[in-house]
C-alpha cells in the first residue's frame, strides 16, 4: 500500500512518514500543492494525505483539480483548519474523510485502512481469502488463525493482492503500490517477493497470470 | 441650567428664545422715538401750516388785517388744546382756545407777552397788542410753556418772526404735548401688537424648524442602534450635508473595527493553526514506541489542543461579525453536515434520520450555524449506537431543532457540567468536549437557546433554537 503524503512542514511530513512506514505503508511524500497534484495524478497510490495550506497550489483545488481528471483516489484531507464550514467544504471538494490536527497516529493510520478498504469494495474490516485472513481495520494477517509474520514489502504485496483478491492484478500496480517513488523494484524483485509468499501461504493460493500479473485466489478447494 | 445645557435642543430653543425676546424689545423700544419723530413732524406740518395762513394777515407795517383774522377761523375746535398768539407792535392777538401762556421758570425770555389772565376767552380773535422785545430766530424750536388756564401740561409750539416796518411781529402756534402722546400712542399700539405676533410666531417657527432640524440626528442614532444591533453594517450614506461628515467618519470607524476586528481573529487563527502543525508533529513523535509510555504527553497535547480549538471558537463567538445576518436554509445546510459526518465517522455505522422541511431558515451566520450544528451533531455521532435523528420545526419566532442520538444519554449532573465552557465529557476523544459549550456560546450571541434533555430514541437529546427567518426572494 502506497501513500501520498502532500504536506509542506518537513519535520511533519517527516514523522508522519516514518509513523506510516512503521505500519509497513510505503508513502511519497510532497512538500507543495504542484507536485502533489503532478503525483496524485499520474502514479498509483492507495490513498493521499493531503494538507489544506500548501504552497504553489492549495490543497483543496489539488483535490477538486483530481476529481476532475476522474481519479478515483481515496483522499484523507489533514489540516489545522479544524471548522466544520471548512470540513464541509473538503468533503464537497471530494474528500473521503477529514482529520484536523494535532491528531493521534493511530487514527490516521486506522483511518487509512479504512479508506483504503472500503474503496477496494469491501464493508467489512475482515477480508478472508481460504486459509488467509486480513484485518483491514488492524492491518494484521492471519492463517490458519495464527498470525502471519511478513516483512514491509511481503506485507504491501498481500495486501494489495487480498485486497482485489480473486481478481488479476497488473505487475506494475503491484510495484507501484509496493515501492516508495522512484525506488521502484522491478519484475525480478517481485517474482522474489511472491516466492517468499508462496513459501509462507502455499503456492497455489497465488496464480501467476502470465503476462499479467498475479491473482490471490482461495483456490477450488 | 448645565443639565438643560446638555440638550442641544434647549441649546437652540434657549437662545431663540433670548434673542426673538431681546430683538421683539429692541425694535419696541426704537419704535417709540421714530414714531415720536414722526408725530412731531406731522405736528409741526399742521403748526406751520397755521403760522403761514396767520402769517399772511400780518400787514407790512406790522398790523395785523382783522378780516383776515377772521376767515382763519378757530384753529382747531374749541376744546382740543391747539392755541395761536400773534405779538407785534400794534398788540397781541391770541386765539380763543388760549387764555395766555407764560415760559417756564428759569428759561431765558420768551418771544410772548405776558397773558392776561382776565381774558375773555369765548371772543375771538381778541386784539392787545404791546410793544415789546422781538424775538431772535426766524423759526425757532420747541419750548416748554405752560398754559396759564390751569389744564397744567406742556405746551409744543412754533414761532415765525416777521420783520415789519414798525418792528417784528411774532406768530406762534402750539398744541398740547398730551395730543402728541395720543398720536404716538394710537401708532404705537398696533405696531406692538403685531411685534408680539412676530414674537410668537418666530417661537413657533423656531419650535418647528427645531423638531424638522433635529429629525436627522434622531434618525443617525437609530441608524448607530441598528449597526449596534447587527441589523446594518454601515450608516446610511443619505444624510443632510452637514452630517455627512460625521457619517463619514463614524463609517471609517466602523471599517476599522471591522478591519482591526478580521485582522485580531486572522492572528488569532493564525496563531492556533500555527501551533497545529508543530503539535501535530509532537503528537506524531510521541507515538513512537518508547517515547510516551503511559500516554500522559499525549494528553497534555491533547489539552493544548482543546484549549487552541475553545479560544479560537470564543474568539469568533465573541465578536458577531455579521451583521444582516442572512436567511440560511437549514436543511441544506444539514445535509452537507450530515454527509461529512457520515464520512468522518464511516466506521461507526450509524445512520443519520433527518425530519427537517426545506423550508425552514433561520438568521444566522453560515460558519457559526455549522460549527453549532456540527459539533452537536459530532457529539450525537459519537455516542449514538446506531441512530442520530434530528428533527426541525418552527416555533413562533423560532426554528427549533432536536439532535437526538440513541446512546448513554447525560444525567442531570453531567449535563449541567457539560454547558460549562472547556468541560470535557468523554476524556478519551482528542480535544471533543468543548463541543457543546461553544454550541451554547454561540446559540446565546444568536439570540437563540440551548438546552439538554432525553431523547425519545434513548440517548441525549440537544435542543437548539435559533430565531426564524422568512425564505429571502
Amino acid at each position: 500500500m502506497r501513500i501520498l503524503l502532500v504536506e509542506d512542514d518537513a519535520p511533519l511530513a517527516e514523522s508522519i512518514a516514518q509513523a506510516l512506514r512503521e505500519e509497513q505503508f510505503a508513502v511519497d511524500i510532497a512538500a507543495d500543492g504542484e507536485t502533489g497534484a503532478h503525483l496524485g495524478s499520474t502514479e498509483t497510490y492507495a490513498a493521499a494525505v493531503l494538507d489544506l495550506g500548501l504552497p504553489k497550489q492549495d490543497g483543496l483545488s489539488v483535490l477538486r483539480g483530481w476529481r476532475a481528471q476522474n481519479r478515483p483516489l481515496p483522499v484523507l484531507i489533514l489540516t489545522a483548519r479544524y471548522g466544520w464550514t471548512e470540513k464541509v467544504e473538503g468533503f464537497k471538494a471530494g474528500a473521503d474523510d477529514y482529520l484536523t490536527k494535532p491528531f493521534r497516529v493511530e487514527e490516521l493510520v486506522m483511518r487509512l485502512r479504512a479508506l483504503v478498504r472500503r474503496s477496494a469494495g469491501h464493508h467489512g474490516p475482515r477480508i478472508v481469502c481460504g486459509r488467509l485472513t486480513f484485518d483491514a481495520q488492524m492491518g494484521g494477517f492471519e492463517f490458519d488463525g495464527m498470525p502471519l509474520k511478513l516483512t514491509s514489502f511481503e506485507w504491501r504485496v498481500l495486501s494489495c493482492l487480498i485486497l482485489r483478491k480473486e481478481v488479476v492484478v497488473e505487475r506494475m500496480d503491484i510495484l507501484e503500490q509496493a515501492y516508495e517513488g522512484d525506488a521502484g523494484g522491478d519484475s525480478n524483485s517481485l517474482e522474489v517477493i511472491v516466492g517468499r509468499l508462496r513459501r509462507k501461504i502455499g503456492h497455489e493460493m497465488i496464480e501467476t497470470v502470465r503476462g499479467r500479473g498475479y491473482r490471490l485466489t482461495a483456490g477450488a478447494a | 441650567m448645565k443639565g438643560v445645557l446638555n440638550s442641544i435642543r434647549a441649546r437652540l430653543l434657549i437662545s431663540g428664545v433670548l434673542f426673538t425676546v431681546v430683538a421683539v424689545v429692541l425694535a419696541a423700544l426704537t419704535i417709540r422715538p421714530t414714531l415720536d419723530q414722526f408725530v412731531r413732524r406731522n405736528v409741526d406740518a399742521s403748526l406751520e401750516s397755521q403760522i403761514s395762513v396767520l402769517a399772511r394777515a400780518v400787514k407790512s407795517d406790522g398790523s395785523l388785517d382783522q378780516d383776515r383774522i377772521q376767515s382763519v377761523g378757530p384753529f382747531i375746535r374749541r376744546g382740543a388744546g391747539w392755541a395761536w398768539v400773534v405779538k407785534g407792535p400794534a398788540g397781541v392777538l391770541r386765539s380763543q382756545t388760549v387764555a395766555a401762556v407764560e415760559p417756564r421758570q428759569g428759561e431765558g425770555p420768551p418771544p410772548w407777552p405776558r397773558p392776561e389772565r382776565d381774558r375773555d376767552r369765548d371772543r375771538m380773535p381778541q386784539r392787545e397788542m404791546r410793544p415789546d422785545k422781538p424775538p431772535t430766530a426766524p423759526l425757532k424750536e420747541s419750548r416748554r410753556w405752560r398754559s396759564r388756564s390751569g389744564w397744567n401740561e406742556s405746551f409744543y409750539f412754533r414761532t415765525l418772526t416777521i420783520s415789519t416796518s414798525r418792528g417784528p411781529v411774532t406768530v406762534t402756534a402750539g398744541a398740547p404735548r398730551y395730543i402728541r402722546d395720543r398720536m404716538r400712542d394710537e401708532g404705537l399700539r398696533p405696531l406692538l401688537l403685531s411685534l408680539g405676533v412676530l414674537g410668537v410666531g418666530l417661537l413657533a417657527a423656531m419650535i418647528g424648524q427645531l423638531e424638522l432640524g433635529l429629525r436627522p440626528l434622531r434618525k443617525l442614532g437609530a441608524s448607530l442602534a441598528a449597526v449596534r444591533a447587527g441589523e446594518q453594517r454601515r450608516i446610511d450614506d443619505k444624510q443632510p450635508r452637514e452630517l455627512e461628515p460625521v457619517v463619514a467618519e463614524l463609517n471609517a470607524l466602523l471599517d476599522h473595527n471591522d478591519q482591526a476586528l478580521a485582522k485580531a481573529r486572522s492572528h488569532v487563527s493564525n496563531l492556533a493553526h500555527g501551533l497545529k502543525t508543530p503539535l501535530a508533529t509532537l503528537a506524531v513523535r510521541l507515538a513512537e514506541p518508547g517515547r510516551d509510555p503511559d500516554g500522559s504527553l499525549a494528553s497534555l497535547i491533547a489539552q493544548i489542543d482543546g484549549a487552541i480549538g475553545h479560544h479560537l471558537g470564543r474568539a469568533r463567538a465573541a465578536s458577531p461579525g455579521a451583521p444582516g445576518r442572512p436567511a440560511l436554509p437549514v436543511r441544506s445546510r444539514l445535509d452537507d453536515l450530515v454527509a461529512a459526518l457520515s464520512r468522518i465517522h464511516a466506521a461507526a455505522g450509524v445512520r443519520a434520520e433527518l425530519d427537517v422541511a426545506d423550508d425552514l431558515y433561520v438568521a444566522c451566520d453560515p460558519q457559526d450555524f455549522d460549527e453549532m450544528t456540527g459539533n452537536l451533531l459530532d457529539n450525537a455521532w459519537k455516542f449514538a449506537e446506531r441512530t442520530v435523528r434530528v428533527t426541525g420545526r418552527r416555533q413562533g419566532a423560532r426554528v427549533v431543532l432536536d439532535i437526538d442520538d440513541d446512546g448513554p444519554g447525560l444525567t442531570d449532573e453531567a449535563a449541567a457540567a457539560a454547558l460549562v465552557p472547556g468541560s470535557r465529557l468523554d476524556e478519551r476523544g482528542a480535544g471533543h468536549g468543548f463541543g457543546l459549550s461553544i454550541a451554547l456560546e454561540l446559540a446565546e450571541l444568536h439570540d437563540g437557546a440551548l438546552t439538554l434533555g432525553r431523547a425519545p430514541i434513548g440517548g441525549l437529546r440537544v435542543t437548539l433554537a435559533l430565531p426564524a427567518r422568512s425564505a429571502e426572494p
